[in-house]
């Protein structure tokens, strides 16, 4: 009854907003439009700059193809345009009518990436937006900061941010607020990628030269996002120099880099080019070393060769400007992880898995006022693995495949409102299990490929209406609905903000949201893996629920240069879903009966001061928190933890994140980052037990016990502390190269990657003299030198 | 899948030493982990054999840091119940040379005095009770065993110590769902023990994706001509199945990051442990030149 309340009391919000008399805003002048686009001077659009009028006290900012829209009295104005890492323009417009702007920056500084770093949002927008529990991270900033093996992960640069919590050491996995990594939407130019990691999430899938920025959402989540519970993280990807044909590159020390970009139709003279691409390709070359190494070694008795393994990214994008009003944009990427051995007694062993994106997104500009974007795009993720041996063959494999239609109104109808409306439609295909055995004589065939389909839709809309110069209230509301056979689910999904500014350099804010996930990853690791399998909501599998609501206050301190913000959050979820002890997840096609659910709440306390501006910039994030769970007895289990409730193993209580980068001069910068959190929880066996098997299975005492697991989560490991250091100096005489030096974990920490219990030997009769508990670091003091070069 | 996994961890590990540069000292090391109080359990491990003396293993659990070699129990009575209703003691005569004998003698802490007579269909019961209240109690029933059809090899195309040949187990599943076997080769003589040995390959296989047909299990290019290979096919239930793997999944959670803690899923009440009897048949054969 809440929750129809809720929703219709937004509704009723949307209705009066959208209502709200013209003539009140509209006063006496005559108002006009004033609209238009930001570019940089390579031609990409500049997502987030602002335009500012400061005699009117208003502005605007670029939305995600750099389109802004003011609505201004007639007159002569003076209006500021600006975007971090680009020289301020001033410029005077005389509005009798409506008009259009195409407005270019100029970058400031070199054109490797100025070494001052800003965000893209000023301070002053972060404090005056009704969004929460947002963080933006530009490409530029991520690019300065120290990084494992020198490889820039824009995810893990996310994990500096209070409310986000990484999946272990060096891992790229995302845990927002107490929600697990896969109940993150990540999306690259508006289409989900379902696995956003290489090498068991020790790197992300987004190369950072095709990458222009990323916005995390933790909490008060837009009405077009929807469909996980706990994140948003929406990746947009650079659109290519529309000026000139440019080379840019790097060589690290575990992958090399090379992206080629450039305009589309350049016109001659001053006529702007119809558009512009990028292509991007990045490749580690682990293999490379293993190869060698193995070759060195092969005729070593003893000798096991190290496997091959190998990942590979490739990225594109191209616009083409059809005419005033309509523009075209087109996006692929295309990953894959490879492992390969082969034994010298004949057994091969395959496995590669990746994800596929294509994406195609039509702008469409009907007024100043009024544009839309529509995209489809497929997504497709899947992982392969095949034994041969002679004749026989074995093959494992899944996939999930998405075919998305959607569309998006913004529709400015003055100055206070900002409406925004769309739908949305996803064809999934589940490939949720294939196996195949075969042998060419024919004599074993046999095999299994479970497949389920599913329909995902959702129609949103949603206001963002300025109240008062103090008042902002955004409010939206999301239909969804998802199809699987005969099981057909559906919700409404209300959301809410307000802000309140109590002066210029105080607001309050507060908002609401309620998610519904339809879609759920089959895992029964500790760790995101290649094989985890994505599977519908169906007959006894229900979506997935969260919602959570927020309240915060954001200071302007020190004459505007830093920024100091508080959040306290309190998510609560229902069917949340984990699997029972030894659960058949490979081809099953029961796999149904192998989940259990339970319920989730989490709630905590986020510090933030972050300073943008001078030489020296940078943030300190803490956050407070507490993340539960609770799974009863139920479908022949004991639940987990005999219903009692525990802690994921994610839940930290403290998290302490430093990062600083400071300009020492033009060609040179130093960078640093600390991070402190409590330990991760592990499950440890407290007791142990002997199997002998049966008559002639092995030796009478079995070398290996077996662990008892009374319950889940109960250590906890050491504190996680970690301080990395970064340095970049630009060299040539355009300052187009540089080097850029990493000293991951600086202090070499030996934080816990895991603990286990190892079995202690008589090194004479190998008998086994006791047991003692070994702690497992991943990784020591590890320096790293990049080049990089743009041509 | 989860040896794989293990894999992967190895992996992982091997990029941080590579990381590493092998100088920065050991990633591993021993720490102190004070465990919480744990209860021991009986455990209970029996698989009668027909033809074969009944015996069983009755040990406990132990807290993992704690004694190296199982605790043995002095103070537990068991009585085997036969299908006809008789109830045959059998007496605490632990062989413990057999905790520390590698030749592959099993330990066995309660023996009977008679060969075991059972056929497919016959029902068994078990009752372990010991002085401090706590008793253990399983039933079993014995499967129909499943004759292995054929046995072959195919040499590869190598020569000298390189020419090896893989094996082929075939035979055929019935028609029944739910079946469930394992398989074990053993290299040797069998009148020399070798079937006491440890196997050379030791498979579990279920008919979930094969029902009714034929299976074929085979092995990697290992044996050499003259090798003398016999097969053991065991039919098994479910709950010895599932024990198994429950066995394996918790061996494999202490020491992958990746892995997930599983309880063990016995087929005893009261305590640990699984109660069964072993209905197999073999087939052997010597590897031509």
């Amino acid at each position: 009854m809440l929750f129809r309340s809720a929703s219709f009391y937004l509704f009723v919000f949307l209705l009066v907003g959208l209502a709200w008399p013209e003539q009140v805003l509209a006063q006496n002048v005559a108002q006009y439009i004033l609209s238009g686009t930001i570019r940089g001077s390579r031609g990409e659009a500049l997502p987030g700059a602002s335009v500012a009028v400061p005699a009117l006290n208003t502005g605007a900012a670029a939305d995600s193809v750099g389109h802004f829209v003011l609505r201004l009295p007639a007159g002569r104005h003076r209006i500021v345009v600006a975007f971090v890492g680009y020289e301020q323009m001033t410029r005077e417009v005389n509005l009798s009518k409506n008009q259009r702007l195409s407005l270019d920056l100029v970058e400031s500084g070199n054109e490797l990436g100025e070494v001052v770093v800003e965000g893209s949002v000023t301070l002053e927008e972060k404090l005056k937006t009704t969004q929460m529990g947002v963080e933006h991270i530009s490409i530029r900033e991520a690019k300065l900061l120290p990084a494992l093996f020198g490889e820039v992960d824009i995810l893990k640069t996310l994990q500096l941010k209070p409310g986000v919590q990484s999946g272990g050491e060096g891992t790229s996995g995302l845990f927002v607020r107490g929600g697990s990594s896969d109940q993150n939407l990540v999306l690259v130019d508006n289409t989900v990628v379902y696995n956003p990691n290489h090498l068991f999430g020790l790197f992300s899938v987004f190369n950072s030269d095709a990458v222009q920025s990323v916005d995390l959402y933790k909490s008060g989540f837009p009405a077009q996002f929807g469909g996980r519970l706990s994140s948003v993280v929406d990746v947009k990807l650079r659109e290519g120099d529309r000026q000139h044909y440019v080379a840019t590159g790097g060589v690290g020390l575990i992958s090399s880099r090379l992206t080629y970009e450039g305009p589309i139709n350049r016109g001659g003279g001053a006529r702007p080019a119809k558009g512009s691409f990028i292509v991007s390709g990045r490749r580690t070359y682990f293999d490379v070393f293993t190869r060698a190494l193995n070759k060195a070694n092969e005729k070593k008795v003893n000798y096991s060769p190290i496997p091959d393994y190998y990942f590979y990214d490739f990225n594109a994008k191209a616009n083409y400007t059809l005419g005033e009003k309509d523009q075209l944009f087109l996006t692929g990427y295309l990953g894959r992880d490879v492992f390969g051995f082969s034994s010298t007694g004949g057994f091969n062993f395959d496995f590669s898995w990746g994800n596929t994106v294509g994406a195609l997104r039509w702008n469409h500009v009907f007024s100043p006022r009024l544009f839309v974007n529509t995209t489809v795009s497929v997504s497709d993720y899947k992982y392969n693995l095949t034994n041969r041996l002679d004749q026989f063959s074995f093959g494992l494999g899944s996939r999930i495949t998405d075919y998305t239609g959607r569309t998006d109104f913004e529709y400015t109808p003055n100055d206070r409102h900002l409406l925004k409306a769309g739908a949305m439609l996803i064809q999934h295909r589940f490939g949720v299990g294939r196996l195949d055995a075969n042998s060419s004589d024919g004599r074993i065939n046999f095999g299994s490929d479970i497949a389920y389909f599913g329909q995902e839709g959702a129609l949103y809309a949603s206001d963002n209406y300025r109240a008062t110069d103090k008042l902002q209230l955004e409010g939206g509301l999301r239909l969804t609905g998802f199809r699987s056979g005969s099981n057909q689910y559906g919700g409404l999904e209300p959301r809410a903000a307000a802000r309140y500014a109590l002066n210029d350099r105080t607001s309050f804010k507060l908002n609401y949201a309620l998610m519904y996930q339809y879609v759920h990853l089959v895992t029964n690791s500790g760790a995101t893996l290649p094989t985890d399998i994505w599977y519908p909501s169906r007959e006894s599998v229900k979506p997935q629920r969260s919602q959570q609501a927020s309240t915060g206050a954001s200071f302007l301190l020190g004459k505007g240069k830093y920024l100091l913000t508080n959040e306290v959050y309190y998510k609560w979820g229902q069917n949340q879903i984990d699997f029972k002890d030894g659960a058949q997840l490979f081809v099953n096609p029961e796999l149904d009966s192998e989940f259990i659910f339970g319920k989730s709440w989490s709630y905590g306390n986020e510090v933030y001061l972050e300073k943008k501006t001078g030489k020296t910039t940078g943030w300190i994030g803490y956050t407070l928190a507490w993340s539960w769970r609770n799974f009863q007895p139920q479908r022949g289990t004991n639940g987990v933890n005999n219903g009692a409730d525990f802690r994921p193993n994610y839940d930290r209580r403290h998290n302490l994140t430093v990062v600083v980068i400071h300009q020492l001069n033009a060609r040179l910068s130093f960078t640093g980052s600390f991070v402190f959190s409590s330990g991760n929880l592990t499950t440890l066996p407290l007791g142990r037990f002997g199997v002998q098997d049966i008559p002639g299975s092995s030796t009478s005492i079995d070398p290996r016990p077996v662990p008892i697991y009374p319950n889940r989560n109960t250590y906890q490991l050491i504190p996680y502390h970690r301080l990395d250091l970064g340095a970049v100096y630009k060299i040539g005489s355009r300052r187009n190269q540089d080097l850029t030096l990493s000293i991951y974990n600086a202090y070499n920490r030996r934080n816990a990657y895991f603990v286990f219990f190892d079995t202690v030997r008589d090194p004479v009769t190998d008998r086994t003299t006791g047991f003692r508990a070994q702690q497992v670091s991943l990784f020591p003091v590890i320096p790293s030198l990049t080049y990089n070069f743009r041509f | 899948m989860l040896d794989f996994t293990g894999k992967l961890a190895k992996y992982a590990v091997l990029a941080g030493g590579i990381g590493g540069l092998g100088g920065c000292g050991a990633l591993q090391n021993d720490i102190d982990v004070p465990l919480p109080f744990y209860a021991s359990e009986l455990v209970v491990e029996c698989y009668l054999e027909p033809g074969k003396v009944p015996s069983l293993a009755v040990t406990t659990s132990v807290p993992y840091l704690g004694v190296v070699l199982p605790q043995v129990p002095t103070d537990v009575t068991v009585t085997l119940t036969l299908p006809n209703g008789t109830a045959v003691p059998l007496t605490f005569a632990p062989n413990f040379r057999a905790l520390v004998d590698t030749t592959g003698e099993k330990f066995h802490s309660h023996i009977g005095r008679t060969p075991l007579v059972a056929r497919p269909g016959d029902v068994f019961k078990l009752d372990v009770r010991d002085t401090q209240g706590r008793r253990v109690t399983g039933t079993t029933t014995m499967l129909v065993p499943v004759a292995i059809d054929s046995v072959e090899h195919k040499f590869n195309d190598k020569t000298g110590a390189e020419r090896k040949a893989y094996f082929l187990t075939n035979f055929r599943d019935p028609s029944t769902p739910n079946d469930y076997y394992r398989l074990q080769l053993h290299r040797g003589n069998p009148a020399r023990g070798a079937l006491r040995r440890r196997p050379e390959v030791d498979y579990t296989a279920q008919d979930r994706l094969n029902n009714g047909r034929a299976f074929t299990l085979g092995t990697s290019y290992r044996f050499s001509a003259n090798d003398t290979i016999t097969a053991t096919l065991y039919r098994i239930d479910e709950s010895f199945y599932r024990f198994q793997q429950s066995v394996r999944d918790a061996r494999n959670a202490n020491g992958n990051p990746f892995g997930q803690p599983s309880a063990i899923f016995s087929n005893v009440q009261g305590g640990i442990g699984i109660f069964t009897v072993l209905s197999g048949t073999s087939a052997t054969k010597v590897i031509p030149r």
